[in-house]
């Protein structure tokens, strides 16, 4: 019972940081179709933008003030990022073949990946304590102060996004573009603007992902984003790609999947089965647990 | 351009053949790997440029081929030659059960399910499945490669084979083109509903060209564990079925293409290797822009390869 | 060995809570020009994708020479003996018009998987027999000296006459026309019914969608008129002209020609 509860919590967790990751991926794949493979990069980047403002601008303070406005200037470098990528690497390519833009995502993955090992050296750097170690044992199952900031955190903007894009007059844009890009335009949505929105908010979602791991793993490294972002989008293809709603649960199952193999199985086998996992939930439901909602050309 | 086609591929088979004398160890190594990778991506070319299924698991049939000869070899004793026709056999053989329940998944899903395969793969081999698989670092000290009589001892040797290799893959490609088979994953590439309403099982070519891509990449890695001598997980992990991915698409659906894609993903990083920092850094840039100005592939297919006597009048084909 | 008849029998497709095709019966017999009119959105291309395999009516009966194809892939339909053309043209638009008509001979080709790996003189020779049947289409259409063109860059009216030509490699016994003449001008929808009249004397049956009267007049032998999924008449082009039911329905839509 003890491992049951410590892996539910250790679950959510993960689970909390794959949904937040997972939303990027699940937003620029239903306007666009495009699996922004750079996503995960993007991740790892806010980490080690977290990182350098904490110790170049905040003096490496970790007052509570000084630990927002580190997730908020990561956040917005973050977004800035991501509307460069856009336009740098996706843009151009919007009436090319699609894995056209695969392939340049993939470059720009490199790209990122490598700009934060030449920045930031190829070497484990620590992550700050921004969050005091504080624990609470419940009778053999360990639950930290950095956990419950985590869960709770993901949880309000999970629920931000979901009532913006489902009650906003935005929300209803994007929601638009997702169903049919044309058909969006001629009613006089400016799409671009909605791309741009999208990366600036899953940009920004990752990045606040990005400083949890690094106050989860403290330990981060430039090539972290990969691994990550590969997880991030299997989750967001499991709960039904272009899915909002989707990827928040289907970051959840699987961090909750991935905990308790690691705790009942082993963990040298846990990519193993959270693939398989994935491919029979593809070969029962081929667009995901909630379905997906991605523009269909028939 | 045609007459320059016709004198391009003998004289760069030509230059192929002759030109492992003018390196030195080092680049040989580099050329072996290329001519290997080259086999890869023309497998792979079958799976993702012929028939359109986004395959990012093609390093999974590699890593089969290379690890039944590897195992075979060093577990069992059998000698390397007779590893081969299993070491195309058995990754056929798991091609074509493993794309029966995906071929019929949409590009994206089916993107994920052959790189969960990949993934799969490497880590069953890393934990030593079945005790034959050596853990993560894999099976080494191979026997050296035998081919009635002559040992292949030396790298000039492991060459020579793998160019062999080479050259039959391309007979096949060649094969493939002018045939039944070949004609009909380009059809189900460009429409399938219409395919299918022509007569075209597309689920049977689908699968078809999975498991032909998969034996040919599986005889592939065979030439590896000769190159080597071993095997180990990390060779065939899901990021080398990134690299057989990006090479096709950022090469072209061609022969040409292919090669060029080889090069330029694999010979160049390695040109480069003093800039050991900055090199993968500037290759991201050049694949986005790669992309943006050649969004086709550098050399992409081409069509129009009809019989002479098809052709009249002044149309000389596409 | 059964007759070379069609035969719909309550054919009922819904989509969701739409009834595309309503209780749907008819009869096409060998060697018929038969027609399917019917004003815009009647059903008619959904009455042809349930023949053809694309989709699968929720209930009825289509049978062709006496055997149950309703619920059969598209490839297996074409395996005996049916094949269509589309509304919108579906050609493979970056090959060439050879290897476009190529493709209708997949299915009469004896090759088999393994000839795309080694070929052999059996498959040598069963290349060069359908490359010579392509070239018979190329004539039968005068397409010949289009052969190595890719399609996609065709004016519309050719590319009409490769989907055709394709059609017809297949050696099919029921030729299905989803809206041949969608598009072409006057002297190319006379050249059409005269192709289409030659097909028919091929001893090939023709099943055409139409929203040329003029053709439809001309051309069929036969015609069932349908109206939101449902039968409003059958018969003689004649006795359709007459029929009140069949002008109420056009009643304001005189159907000369779109697109």
């Amino acid at each position: 019972m003890d491992i049951f509860l410590q892996q539910l919590a250790n679950g959510l967790t993960i689970g909390s940081m794959f949904a937040l990751v997972a939303l990027g991926y699940t937003m620029v794949y239903g306007v666009m179709r495009l699996i922004n493979f750079a996503h995960g990069d993007m991740v790892a980047a806010s980490a080690f933008v977290g990182l350098t403002i904490y110790t170049q601008v905040m003096g490496q303070a970790t007052s509570l003030v000084a630990v927002i406005a580190i997730f908020l200037l990561s956040a917005v470098a973050m977004a800035i990022v991501g509307v460069i990528l856009e336009r740098v690497a996706y843009r151009p390519l919007r009436e090319a073949p699609r894995l056209s833009a695969v392939v340049s995502a993939l470059g720009a993955s490199l790209v990122i990946q490598n700009g934060i090992m030449l920045i930031w050296g190829p070497r484990m750097r620590i992550f700050p304590e921004l969050v005091p170690q504080v624990y609470w044992d419940f009778g053999g199952v360990v639950i930290s102060l950095i956990q419950l900031i985590i869960l709770g955190l993901s949880l309000i903007l999970m629920v931000a996004l979901y009532l913006f894009v489902e009650k906003t007059r935005m929300g209803a844009a994007i929601r638009a573009s997702s169903i049919d890009q044309d058909a969006a335009r001629l009613m006089g949505i400016n799409v671009d603007s909605v791309i741009a929105l999208i990366f600036i908010i899953g940009s920004s979602l990752g990045a606040v992902g990005g400083l949890f791991i690094g106050l989860y793993y403290r330990g981060i490294t430039f090539n972290m984003g990969w691994q990550y972002g590969l997880y991030a989008f299997v989750a967001a293809i499991m709960g039904g790609i272009g899915n909002i709603p989707g990827a928040m649960l289907g970051g959840m199952l699987l961090g909750l999947f991935n905990a308790f193999i690691a705790g009942y199985v082993s963990s040298t086998w846990a990519d193993a089965f959270t693939f398989i996992l994935l491919i029979v939930i593809l070969i029962v439901r081929p667009t995901g647990i909630l379905g997906e909602r991605v523009a269909e050309k028939v | 351009m045609k007459k320059l086609q016709r004198f391009a591929y003998p004289a760069f088979l030509l230059v192929m053949a002759i030109l492992p004398n003018l390196l030195d160890s080092r680049w040989q190594a580099v050329a072996i790997t290329f001519l290997i990778f080259s086999v890869v991506a023309l497998s792979q070319d079958i799976i993702l440029g012929k028939s359109g299924m986004f395959n990012m698991g093609q390093a999974l049939f590699f890593g089969l081929g290379a690890y039944t000869t590897a195992i075979l070899n060093a577990k069992f004793g059998w000698p390397m030659l007779a590893t081969v026709p299993l070491a195309i056999l058995i990754p056929a053989l798991f091609g074509i059960l493993l794309a029966g329940p995906i071929v019929h998944l949409r590009g994206d899903y089916l993107l994920v399910t052959t790189i969960g395969f990949n993934i799969v793969f490497v880590q069953a081999v890393q934990n030593d499945l079945g005790g034959v698989t050596g853990g993560p670092n894999g099976i080494f000290g191979l026997d050296p490669m035998n081919i009635f009589g002559i040992q292949l001892a030396n790298q000039l040797a492991v060459y020579y084979f793998a160019f062999a290799v080479l050259l039959a893959t391309l007979w096949i490609m060649r094969n493939l083109e002018k045939s039944k088979a070949g004609r009909a994953l380009h059809y189900l590439r460009l429409d399938q509903l219409a395919a299918e309403s022509i007569g075209i099982n597309t689920r049977v070519f689908k699968i078809f060209a999975f498991g032909l891509g998969a034996g040919i990449a599986g005889l592939a890695g065979t030439v590896y564990a000769t190159q080597y001598a071993a095997v180990s997980p990390e060779a065939f992990d899901f990021i080398q079925s990134v690299l057989f991915f990006s090479i096709v698409i950022v090469g072209g659906s061609s022969i040409p293409g292919v090669f060029l894609g080889v090069f330029i993903m694999f010979v160049l990083p390695e040109i480069f290797r003093e800039f050991a920092t900055w090199r993968f850094f500037i290759f991201g840039f050049a694949m986005i822009a790669a992309m943006i100005l050649r969004p086709r592939g550098i050399w992409p297919a081409t069509f129009g390869k009809i019989p002479k006597f098809l052709i009249k009048e002044s149309n000389h084909g596409a | 060995m059964a007759p070379n008849q069609l035969i719909l029998t309550d054919v009922t497709k819904r989509f969701g809570g739409l009834t595309a095709v309503d209780d749907l019966s008819f009869k096409v017999e060998d060697g018929q020009i038969y027609g399917i009119i019917g004003p815009n959105g009647a059903g008619k291309t959904t009455v042809f994708n349930c023949i053809t395999g694309i989709y699968k009516s929720e209930e009825g009966s289509v049978k062709w020479r006496g055997e149950e194809i309703r619920g059969m892939t598209p490839y297996q339909i074409v395996d005996r003996g049916i094949v269509r053309t589309f509304q919108t043209i579906r050609l493979f638009s970056q090959m060439s018009v050879a290897e476009n008509i190529m493709s209708g001979r997949h299915i009469k080709s004896k090759q088999g998987w393994w000839h795309g790996i080694v070929h052999t003189p059996a498959s040598r020779r069963d290349e060069l027999a359908n490359w010579q049947k392509v070239e018979e289409q190329l004539d039968f259409f005068n397409l010949a000296q289009f052969a190595a063109t890719p399609t996609g860059s065709l004016p519309y009216g050719i590319q009409r006459r490769v989907e055709m030509a394709r059609a017809m490699a297949v050696e099919p016994t029921l030729l299905i026309l989803d809206e041949p003449a969608a598009g072409l001008n006057d002297k190319e929808t006379m050249e059409l019914l005269q192709t289409i009249f030659k097909i028919r004397d091929k001893g090939v049956t023709v099943l055409l969608i139409e929203h040329d009267m003029d053709m439809v007049m001309e051309v069929t032998d036969y015609l069932t008129v349908i109206n939101f999924g449902k039968k409003i008449a059958d018969g003689t082009p004649e006795e359709i002209q007459k029929n009140p039911a069949v002008i109420e329905a056009y009643l304001g839509s005189e159907d000369d020609d779109d697109e």
